[in-house]
């Protein structure tokens, strides 16, 4: 019997029809499914240990270290499969726990060098070393356990096989549990060759849901907000309003005497050029606390009723001098407008190619401010002693936030310990590990006892590390055949702003003559940070936009025009999810009148070269009313990452990214007002909801089957974004330069 | 000020300000976290707990009201993970980072009471929660599985 029968057979077996048939697939889940604990995941214990990624147990339970903070993406999902496929252990017999960043501390880094930023505690979990270091260790393992078991049954190793946890040899069997022990002190004289692809039963075959979802549903989960300690006391926080404003003075007479107050602690920006006492994956500039207040209390509605009746006064600093938006919006164009300072790529000569005249298309874009919103607000708890320290966390990054702990209390770091949460939602946000330095400072504050520091949401909002405020200027020249000969792409932004995707993108790579230039607006204030695609979630909006306005100065079909553009890429993956799209979507089909369809492509990750990254395009089907009244039918999404272990969980990953880059382009956006952002909760920053979603069709005959696994959240956020403002264009004439699109005016025909 | 409230059939008592919203009375006076905190203004739904089998947003709903009604939580709803929602949840692969699902799973869970074989249009009116990672095209296929699944 085959592994997959016998796991499908134990399955759920689900055919499922969505809204107008947006959703059809059939999945088969294990109903006896790997686990991990509510929380906290980093209990070791004395199970024998094989490699540091792995322990078994004598009671065959197999324990697996991950890395990766799980923020909804199944990376501890990812890592019990690698696992189980070449351990070949039961399913239902592995836990996944997180690998304590002091563990790595303690190991020399062995799970991850601090020097790459994005290494192995965050990110990048689809790294072929990651998964290769699953592989052996599981392979190794797996050998041991037969060497064991030969030893036992005086037999040769080779003749042993695995099978479901059990060692087999004909007709005697061994559970893996009875033999861990001596399997753990084996010394092979090779390690193991992995397997092929081919010889895989697990991977590709069995696509597993998330491990973790069993204590979701039952609420059972543990997420950083959920944390309950002995003696545990709350903070509610307030970072100076204004970034990089300090604070004046407060008066806690006022409210000492409120119900549970306790004390109030005030945080202290972080010098500029403090010494690092640990070195972090990040430095401390992003990372640096701000001018803070946090009243602590027995409890956090009291903690918060007492910040709201604080008198506190700011000294708001150069920030406040951004008075509106629209100043900073002025800032960040004027940068477009004159010579870049940085050039990013140089090729030919664009000057020459323009002053050769004929058809000459450009434009100016800006994207805003965005916030990334996971759904848990920031927070962490944190032990402060004299010499010890202890942090709960719902991070994106663990060894981030143990370096942080480490600089902050200036505690020894063996004396540090850094417990990961669930995380409720991250897309970015929780990487660099400010909130966590925020959360350890005023701790520090209040010694001797776990205090739990929570953000508000319109705290969380306000303090953010946003998507950048970014501007663009293209120009292109259009040969007799309609194709450019010239493209020149300017963009501009605040200090951290994001030029990736613009000279690293196949588009400006096939154009004979190419330059992009880069300006920083260094007096911009706000902080930014990785919001979901960074720098790919602004730059395809441009790019992708342009070419649109491209195929419309050329008078051609905008998909049949990037097929024409891309065809000259080396990587026939652009090619391949256009014709897939066109194909799918219905692209040239008649619409009733007041809607169309719009095409938008780029690649996540690609860094200037095929083959590498995702790609991912959509075609968006919207509608206008003359009145201007905009709704979205239909996302499709075709992609290439190269291949795919999990077919469910990079269709959910595609789903949930094409519905945060819908968001993302239609509806976010912050405003400044004297240096403050305006926007605090959802009541002003609006997400889509139930009833706004299109269908959304997610097609897997894109994939080219090149050797690569490559990323999945961050490229669907890009496409469907431009791809909506090019239907829009159809159907409006009007083309939306500027996102939030749904501040434009989208009126036409007799409704204009 | 002591209250006696009714939860998942429990009696349970907690001194608090009466005007504390029952979420945080929840959270971190009896510590059932499983009702989560996304933006205090019933907006998100993610606070989301059943007060007499309606739906109803935890963090406007003050102590001082819960008195004399029944609660049920997230931890009430089925703690062995045995109900259909529970069970279809898990099977779809429906949450991301799950931190809305709670209150997802309460408002779903009231909606098959009152309309137990619901359109997409009823689902989209009661079901309005937020969610950020974008799982709202499951969430709507395994509501209308799990009806199926009642119905069988």
């Amino acid at each position: 019997m085959t592994e997959q029968f016998k796991l499908s057979r134990r399955g759920f077996l689900t055919s499922v029809l969505g809204a107008g048939g947006a959703l059809v697939m059939g999945i088969s889940h294990d109903a006896f499914a790997a686990t991990t604990a509510t929380g906290p995941w980093d209990t070791y214990g004395d199970a024998p240990e094989f490699t540091p990624w792995l322990r078994i147990a004598p009671s065959g339970e197999v324990t697996v270290y991950a890395t990766h903070p799980d923020i909804g993406n199944g990376v501890i999902t990812q890592a019990a499969s690698y696992v189980k496929e070449e351990l070949g252990c039961r399913w239902e017999d592995i836990k996944v726990e997180y690998a304590a960043p002091e563990r790595n501390h303690a190991l020399n880094n062995f799970y991850a060098d601090v020097g790459g930023a994005l290494a192995y505690f965050s990110g990048r979990s689809t790294s072929e070393a990651r998964r290769e270091a699953y592989f052996s260790a599981a392979a190794g393992a797996r050998e041991r356990l037969k060497a064991a078991a030969a030893a036992e049954w005086e037999v040769d190793a080779s003749e042993i096989t695995v099978n479901e946890g059990e060692l087999v040899h004909g007709d005697q069997s061994l559970p893996f549990g009875q033999v861990v022990a001596a399997a753990a002190g084996i010394e092979l004289t090779e390690e193991p060759k992995l397997k092929t692809r081919e010889e895989w039963t697990f991977l590709t075959k069995v696509n597993p849901a998330k491990i973790q979802i069993p204590q979701i549903v039952t609420g059972k989960a543990i997420y950083g907000m959920d944390v309950i300690l002995p003696g545990m006391v709350y903070a509610a926080l307030r970072q100076s309003p204004v970034m990089g404003g300090t604070l004046k003075s407060y008066d806690f007479e006022a409210i000492k005497n409120m119900p549970g107050v306790r004390a109030v602690v005030e945080v202290k920006p972080t010098e500029p050029g403090e010494p690092d006492k640990i070195k972090g994956p990040f430095p401390l500039g992003p990372t640096a606390t701000p001018s803070a207040i946090a009243v602590i209390a027995d409890h956090y509605w009291q903690a918060r009723t007492a910040l709201d009746a604080l008198p506190v006064e700011w000294d708001d600093g150069d920030g406040a001098k951004w008075t509106d938006t629209e100043m900073m919006n002025q800032a960040a164009l004027k940068g477009v407008r004159e010579a870049g300072e940085n050039i990013e790529l140089s090729v030919g000569d664009v000057e020459a190619e323009f002053a050769k005249g004929g058809t000459i298309v450009e434009a100016e874009y800006l994207t805003p401010y965005c916030e990334q919103m996971p759904m848990e607000p920031l927070n962490g708890t944190a032990l402060i002693t004299e010499n010890s320290a202890e942090v709960w966390t719902p991070s994106q990054h663990t060894q981030q936030v143990f370096a942080i702990t480490v600089q902050e209390t200036g505690i020894a770091p063996e004396n540090v310990k850094v417990h990961q949460t669930f995380v409720g939602g991250g897309f970015g946000r929780r990487v660099y590990g400010d909130d966590a330095r925020v959360v350890v400072a005023v701790a520090k504050g209040y010694p001797g006892v776990p205090v739990k520091v929570v953000w508000s949401r319109e705290e969380a909002t306000r303090q953010g590390r946003y998507r950048p405020l970014m501007a663009s200027y293209m120009k292109a020249r259009l040969g007799d055949d309609g194709l450019p000969t010239a493209l020149l792409a300017r963009a501009a932004g605040g200090p951290g702003v994001y030029v990736r995707g613009l000279p690293d993108t196949a588009l400006t790579l096939l154009i004979p003559n190419a330059q992009v230039e880069s300006n920083v607006i260094r007096d911009f204030h706000i902080k930014t940070g990785p919001y979901r695609g960074p720098g790919f979630n602004s730059n395809i909006f441009f790019t992708e936009s342009f070419l649109d306005e491209m195929a419309n100065a050329a008078s051609q079909d905008p998909l049949d025009y990037r097929i024409k553009i891309y065809s000259k890429w080396e990587d026939e993956g652009w090619v391949k999810i256009l014709n897939v799209l066109k194909e799918k979507s219905g692209w040239g089909t008649p619409l009733p009148t007041g809607q169309a369809r719009g095409v938008a492509i780029g690649n996540w990750g690609m860094g200037g070269e095929p083959h590498k990254g995702t790609t991912c395009g959509s075609v968006v089907h919207a509608e206008v009313s003359n009145s201007g009244i905009l709704k979205v039918h239909r996302i499709d999404i075709a992609f290439d990452c190269g291949r795919v272990m999990n077919k469910d969980a990079v269709q959910v990953e595609l789903e949930g990214g094409a519905i945060f880059g819908l968001n993302m382009s239609l509806n976010e956006e912050l405003n400044i007002k004297n240096g403050r952002i305006v926007e605090g909760n959802y009541d002003e920053y609006p997400l889509v909801r139930m009833g706004d979603m299109p269908e959304i069709h997610v097609h897997f005959e894109g994939l080219t089957d090149h050797e690569r696994y490559d990323e999945i959240g961050e490229p669907p956020i890009g496409p469907v974004g431009p791809a909506l403002a090019n239907a829009i264009f159809k159907i409006t004439g009007k083309r939306l330069r500027t996102q939030p699109l749904r501040k434009h005016d989208m009126s036409w025909g007799s409704g204009a | 000020m002591a209250y006696k409230l009714k939860i998942n059939d429990s009696e349970m008592e907690v001194d608090a300000a009466p005007e504390t919203p029952l979420l945080w009375v929840l959270r971190d006076h009896l510590g059932l976290t499983g009702t989560k905190y996304g933006c205090g203004i019933a907006q998100c739904g993610a606070c989301t707990v059943h007060i007499d089998g309606v739906a109803t947003r935890s963090c406007q709903f003050p102590l001082e009201a819960a008195e004399g009604v029944e609660i049920t939580t997230i931890e009430g709803l089925d703690s062995n993970g045995e109900h259909v929602l529970q069970q279809v949840w898990t099977a779809m692969n429906v949450p991301q980072c799950g931190y809305c699902q709670s209150g997802m799973l309460m408002a779903v869970s009231s909606l098959l009471k009152d309309i137990p074989e619901p359109t997409d249009a009823d689902i989209d009116l009661y079901v309005d929660n937020i969610c950020r990672c974008g799982t709202y095209p499951r969430v709507r296929a395994a509501i209308h599985k799990a009806v199926e699944q009642m119905k069988a």
